[in-house]
């Protein structure tokens, strides 16, 4: 009986290999929700019929992964996220296929950032911004003014209203983080960071766990790519978004992968996304995305942001040579000294915030030194700038295949963060804690 | 009937025999063998040897000591070790007063208290952490609430809490069943001999009923660690990252297949989970504590005075809103539009099911075709393992057994860790389709993880097959396979079939493994469905929706499967006379 | 049905350490009904699963009808087993059950009705045919078991203990009804048993086994009157066993037992010296004394320590010299008997003394 059923095994085996080969496929790996893939493969399967797009969804950083992983003979065929700098990280591992875009009216650059890759490995599908998000009844509960700019955030009556994902889990997560390091600068952006993280409740698992924790009121504010916003006031949440200065407008790229086992297929979809009826899709309220088609906007929805008419001001040129440079370093400290530390950052601002109120109502000299300090310890990187800059050190992390030395010396490193921030953190607290008992 | 030249050509069967085993017998073995070494053993070793080995093959302790050096690994480990500890007291603050009430008093709230201990089990916990964050979260149902008329707020769903709360509640059944198991078996003398010398009331349920329940208690609370030890989905969907499961599935994705931090931590994983089993069994073991004698009782119930029984039933009704909370939250969402910062949806639709039943039904005919084969091939294998090993002499039978039950130790995302890292390399014969891509796999993983709770099943309803029966069958002329497919199968049929349905509707909300495994959504089960759902705006109600409609179906199976049974056994309940 | 011949040669079979059965050789006679008796751990269960098929000798070779069977496996062996706790298959009716060995023959659906009916009636109870076999009594369920096995016609019929699971009364009914039964079909039959007044009233011959060895094969007359050895006559009946000496007295041979006094005995044909006797508690008659006895006895004193009332006779503990005797004397209506302390004549027909070997 054993045996009927291993003949059984290998005949269904080679009838699923036979079916799945009958039709032609498209293998895609994208971050993004379920509402954009499904309307993009529903559309393309019903101009394209006995075609079959299947999605893979993975976060940003797992789908680099994947694609690294994934063996010679079965590359998957499309890239398809946000994040332009993980784009940039496949291909300087040339795991991207070059590509000819299909829309010649594209605009070379959005503001001053290319939209296709210059060189040639990636297209600009859609485009957006990085915001904040927010809920009104909760801060009409909590009596809180309506943000505008990041350095809002960093205010003290905002402590443990707002919320954000990490740059290690969510590939827009991690633009936003490089948007604010370049526009403000590495030490004053990771000021403004520590500072921001510090007043948030939580960093979520997935980007997506900020709008909606948004969205249902766990959270007031969150630090969101636009289209969460847009989609969620769409939806009828009641939220708002508004898109502070110190931010840029960046494509969502799509790319081929190299050695894709469907190259042709590829193609194809990828000229479709790019086609006006493609590009029409991003206009659903559920999506929300800038369609990168400047002549595709007349049939925009009313009250639809306009990238190309300059209402939005991006004051930041993305660079995303720079971002891919240290990708994995800014990942990697923002999770030992913020993520993982989260809770003893939040207790530094704490103390800071309570020794401040009290300062504010009995002023003191040497209160006051203290708790410059004490911002200072709790709000300095660990990292400072020339190191970010230093090569070896940046190589340090771009290496992929982990000998137990580097593991060891990479872990080691991140040890080292870790524990000064720490250190840090809870001296900041004892430095505050003081302060506090001057001002009396 | 003379069959003398016959008797040559069986001349090797009956040599066999007379070692008490047949070649169709150990090829059976053999094949079950194969299977669990391709699918169990070698997967787990895989990842015990990346963790113990360098890139060049040699051996070494350094990950490991990377591992404890990372602040953030061993956070992990110690979180995970207190969240699975205090889900365990938690558990056990809710089911303790429960198992005493039963046991010690006549009540009428039994009927009560059996739902109980049912309504957790049928929904996954990290299906209902969504609901319950709606409900008890920062600005949940309960804290809006809390906060208008008292000003407070409960720190319910915040960080690690969050965890243990949804676990303990969805876990406490286990130490209910296995308290209340082990009190009903303890004799009425040992109550009334320490009340001969002056025990009573709470003092004796302290000194004399409560310890004698302990082994039986352990084995509940083992189980109880080591399933919250091993979920990864619910700190996952509550944001918490910093536990080991949740750590080792994250690196392994985003770091990648070769990253040796996750393989530590899937070992220490394993190493925990064995401790937790090995230790229960070591606490029980010297405590063989008589159960029933023959013709002894069980321990005297009392009448409930009123306060009594207005303090029984409060709680009682109490522990069943907080079970119920996660159902009515799960519900609720799945029919709201908009809910937010309300203490209830403010507005409602039927869309949300109608968006689910549209695009994800292939993901129920996908959960079917997955939890069918695994408990197919689960009630196969275990029932030959069971016959194997009660009917045999085949040497090696009980390394068998032990090899297909150790899988109870080894954690979901650990056996997808390891799945990863063996196939990676190996395409599906005939196809061009990696063998990790190919959803069989996923299949398989869940036939491993259930496989021993079928087995114990397959063993039991099998010792209650007297051999007799067998060998009745045989002096009238029905050869081995005869025997097993006439005889033996439709006497194990109740057995085979509680079997089946548990491994069914387990492996159906299963997602540790699943969320390792699973590429395509095209190929994705309810379960990892449902996850996928989660992760968008507008796809939290359509993923309550898919998820009310899961616990329905598990509910509804659960429910089936018991009314078949129970006729089933009052049909047979005669023959146990006949032992 | 065919009557075969089943014989048994050299079998020895030992379970790990323990040595079950030793050296056994016997002959069944085909259309025997023959017991296998003794008490429990004697081996006999053993020596009947070896004949089915279940247990397997060391050493030794079994043939029935001339054949070896020792390599053929259960189900080909066409012998019909009826175990101890019946084994009806719970999930199939009577009917299903009885038909069992006919389907598995592949007969014909119509030769399969035909001969099931047939098996049922002859154990009387075709109109249960419907019914499952937890809806039957503990005697009909036996009897199902037993239509079951005779409905393959098969070489030989063994039954385990068939009568151990039933009330006494029931018991004494069925055994008449098994002894009908082999008798009106002609096969050769082993029966298990350790009550051997079942075996003796309804076997042909039985086989006595104790510790896996068989002490003697034989009718039950034999076996009664002529037990073997020690064991036998112990097991067999209720029997007093003497120690003493034969002495030649009085020109023939008299038994002088210990404290005992002397008891003549049959015939010169035994040795002198040390000897054992036997004498069945019935053949010992109680006088009082005073009472002329009857002079082909040997006569001796002593006294009654105890009675047991048993309605068809009384049993006497009687203590002569040191030696504890049985004595069993038929009660009659309106006699009383003797009470415990009465001095009595103990009366001892040597006719009935059997000299047992030293």
């Amino acid at each position: 009986m054993r045996l009927m059923f291993r003949c059984l095994m290998a005949a269904i085996l080679a009838l699923c290999g036979f079916a799945a080969q009958a039709q032609q496929q498209v293998v895609i790996v994208t971050s993004f929700p379920k509402e954009l893939t499904e309307a993009y493969k529903k559309a393309f399967e019903s101009r394209n019929p006995g075609f079959r797009v299947e999605i893979l969804n993975k976060p940003t950083p797992a789908g680099v992964a994947y694609i690294r992983e994934a063996p010679a003979a079965n590359k998957p065929d499309v890239f398809w996220v946000s994040a332009p700098d993980a784009f940039e990280v496949l291909s300087a591992e040339k795991l991207l296929a070059k590509i000819e875009s299909p829309a010649k009216e594209v605009p070379a650059k959005i503001g001053n950032y290319p939209i296709n890759d210059p060189k040639g490995f990636y297209l600009g599908q859609a485009l957006a911004g990085y915001g904040i998000m927010w809920n009104t009844r909760y801060l009409a509960a909590n009596k809180l003014p309506e943000p505008r700019e990041w350095a809002d955030l960093t205010k003290p009556v905002y402590f443990s209203h707002v919320s954000m994902s990490s740059p290690s889990r969510s590939g827009t997560t991690h633009l936003t983080v490089e948007t604010i390091l370049q526009g403000e600068g590495w030490e004053k952006g990771w000021q403004q960071m520590l500072m921001i993280a510090a007043n948030c409740a939580a960093i979520t698992e997935r980007s997506f766990g900020v709008p909606d924790g948004v969205n249902n009121g766990q959270y007031g504010i969150g630090l969101v790519i636009d289209f969460f916003g847009l989609a969620a006031m769409a939806s009828g949440f009641p939220t708002k978004f508004v898109y502070p200065s110190v931010t840029a407008i960046v494509p969502a790229n799509i790319g081929m992968v190299a050695g894709a086992k469907n190259a042709e297929n590829a193609r194809r979809f990828i000229n479709f996304t790019l086609s006006p009826e493609g590009q029409e899709l991003l206009f659903d309220p559920k999506i929300s995305r800038l369609p990168v088609l400047p002549s595709v906007y007349k049939k925009a929805p009313a009250g639809f942001p306009n990238p190309f008419t300059g209402k939005i001001k991006p004051k930041v040129n993305f660079d995303s040579e720079l971002s891919e440079s240290r990708y994995y370093v800014v990942s990697s400290l923002f999770d030992h000294t913020i993520t993982f530390r989260h809770k003893e950052l939040a207790a530094a601002a704490r103390a800071i915030y309570q020794a401040e109120a009290r300062l504010a109502a009995k002023p003191n000299a040497r209160a006051k030194e203290l708790l410059t300090e004490a911002r200072a310890l709790a709000f300095t990187p660990v990292v400072g700038e020339q190191k970010s800059k230093d090569k070896d050190f940046l190589a340090l992390f771009r290496e992929t295949k982990r000998s137990a030395q580097k593991t060891k010396q990479l872990t080691g490193l991140e040890e080292y963060w870790s524990s000064t921030a720490r250190k840090n953190y809870a001296r900041a607290v004892e430095l505050a804690n003081q302060a506090a008992s001057l001002a009396r | 009937m003379g069959r003398g030249g016959a008797a040559l050509a069986h001349s090797g069967i009956a040599r066999a025999m007379t070692g008490r085993f047949t070649f169709v017998h150990a090829a059976i073995a053999l094949l079950i063998a194969l299977f669990l070494l391709v699918f169990l053993a070698i997967p787990v070793f895989t990842v015990i040897y990346v963790a113990f080995t360098n890139a060049d093959g040699s051996l070494t302790l350094s990950h490991f000591q990377s591992f404890f050096h990372l602040t953030l690994m061993r956070e992990s480990f110690y979180n995970s070790l207190v969240v699975g500890g205090m889900s365990v007291a938690v558990s056990s603050v809710f089911a303790l007063p429960l198992a005493y009430f039963i046991s010690r008093f006549q009540f009428r709230g039994a009927i009560l208290i059996q739902t109980l201990g049912v309504l957790p089990l049928i929904m996954p916990p990290f299906v209902g952490a969504t609901a319950m964050q709606l409900l008890f979260g920062r600005s949940g149902s309960l804290n809006l609430i809390l906060g208008d008329w008292f000003g407070i707020n409960l720190p319910i769903m915040e960080g690690l809490n969050a965890v243990i709360w949804v676990e303990a509640l969805h876990y406490f059944p286990f130490i209910l069943l296995n308290l209340t198991v082990a009190l009903n078996n303890i004799d009425r003398a040992m109550e009334e001999s320490a009340q001969n010398l002056g025990a009573s009331g709470f003092r004796l349920f302290r000194r004399i009923v409560f310890p004698l329940a302990m082994p039986g208690y352990m084995a509940g609370a083992a189980l109880v660690f080591l399933k919250v030890f091993d979920d990864v989905a619910t700190p996952l969907v509550l944001n918490v990252t910093n536990i080991l499961a949740a750590q080792a599935y994250l690196r392994i994705t985003s770091i990648g297949i070769d990253d040796p931090i996750g393989y530590v931590a899937s070992v220490i994983m394993v190493a925990a989970s064995v401790f937790a089993l090995w230790g229960s069994t070591l606490v029980m073991r010297g405590k063989e504590y008589a159960t029933l004698q023959r013709g002894g009782s069980t321990l005297a119930t009392q009448r409930l005075k009123p306060w009594q029984a207005a303090i029984a039933y409060g709680w009682i009704v109490f522990v069943l809103l907080l079970v119920l909370s996660p159902h009515i939250g799960l519900l609720l969402l799945s029919f709201s539009r908009i809910w937010s910062f309300t203490v209830i949806p403010e507005a409602y639709t039927l869309q949300n099911y109608v968006t689910v039943f549209r695009e994800s039904s292939f993901m129920l005919w996908n959960s079917a075709l997955y939890c069918g084969i695994a408990a197919g091939l689960d009630v196969l294998i275990g029932t030959a393992i069971a016959y194997l090993m009660l009917r045999t002499r085949l040497p090696g039978r009980q390394t068998l057994d032990f090899i297909a039950t150790s899988a109870v130790a080894i954690p979901g995302v650990v056996l997808g860790i390891g799945f990863l890292r063996t196939f990676r390399d190996f395409s599906v014969p005939l196809a061009d389709v990696p063998l990790v891509s190919f959803w069989l796999i996923i299949a398989f993983a869940y036939t491993v993880r259930r496989l021993p709770y079928a087995l114990r099943s397959c063993v039991a309803s099998l010792q209650q097959v007297h051999v007799s029966m067998e060998e009745a069958a045989q002096t009238l002329g029905a050869g081995g396979r005869r025997t097993v497919t006439r005889i033996v199968v439709p006497l194990m049929a109740g057995g085979i079939l509680a079997g089946f349905v548990t491994s069914f509707l387990t492996a159906a909300v299963e997602l540790s493994a699943t969320i390792m495994l699973v590429s395509a959504t095209s190929d994705a089960p309810v379960s990892y469905g449902i996850y996928l759902y989660m992760q968008s705006i507008a796809g939290r109600g359509p993923g309550a929706a898919l998820g009310v409609i899961a616990v329905t179906l598990v509910a509804l199976g659960t429910y089936v499967s018991y009314r078949v049974l129970h006729s089933r056994n009052l049909r047979f309940e005669a023959h146990q006379a006949m032992k | 049905m065919a009557r075969v011949r089943v014989e048994f040669h050299d079998i020895a079979l030992a379970f790990g350490r323990t040595q079950v059965l030793r050296d056994i050789d016997l002959v069944i006679e085909p259309g025997e009904f023959f017991a296998l008796l003794g008490p429990s751990g004697s081996g006999k269960s053993t020596l009947l699963r070896v004949i089915a098929g279940f247990a397997f000798p060391q050493s030794g070779r079994v043939l029935v009808d001339g054949q070896d069977i020792s390599r053929i496996p259960p189900w080909e062996r066409n012998i019909g087993m009826v175990f101890q706790n019946y084994a009806l298959w719970p999930h199939m009716t009577v009917w299903q059950n009885v038909a069992f060995g006919l389907e598995e023959r592949k007969l014909s659906r119509a030769e399969i009705e035909r001969r099931t009916a047939d098996a049922l009636d002859l154990v009387g109870l075709r109109g249960l045919a419907a019914r499952r076999p937890s809806q039957l009594s503990g005697g009909q369920q036996q009897r199902i078991a037993l239509a079951r096995t005779i409905a393959i016609e098969p070489k030989v019929l063994l039954l385990d203990e068939p009568l151990s699971n039933l009330d006494a009364k029931l018991r004494i009914h069925m055994r008449t009804e098994l002894l009908a039964l082999q008798r009106k079909l002609g096969v050769t039959t082993i029966f298990v048993t350790h009550d051997q007044e079942e075996a003796l009233s309804i076997a042909d011959r039985v086989a006595v086994l104790d510790q896996g060895v068989i002490q003697q094969v034989g009718t039950p007359l034999e076996l009664y009157d002529s037990p073997a050895n020690h064991f036998i006559a112990t097991f067999v009946g209720t029997i007093n066993l003497l120690r003493g000496s034969l002495e030649t007295a009085d020109g023939g041979t008299v038994f002088r037992g210990e404290t005992l006094g002397t008891i003549g005995i049959p015939s010169a044909e035994a040795s002198i010296g040390p000897a054992e006797i036997a004498i069945r508690p019935h053949a010992i008659q109680l006088a009082a004394p005073g009472k002329a006895p009857d002079g082909a006895r040997s006569w001796l004193d002593g006294t009654v320590t105890d009675r047991e009332f048993l309605g068809e006779f009384v049993r006497y503990s009687v203590k002569v010299g040191t030696t504890e005797l049985v004595v069993d004397q038929p009660h009659y209506m309106g006699e009383p008997g003797f009470a415990p302390g009465a001095r009595v004549k103990v009366g001892i027909n040597p006719a009935q003394v059997k000299l047992l070997r030293a």
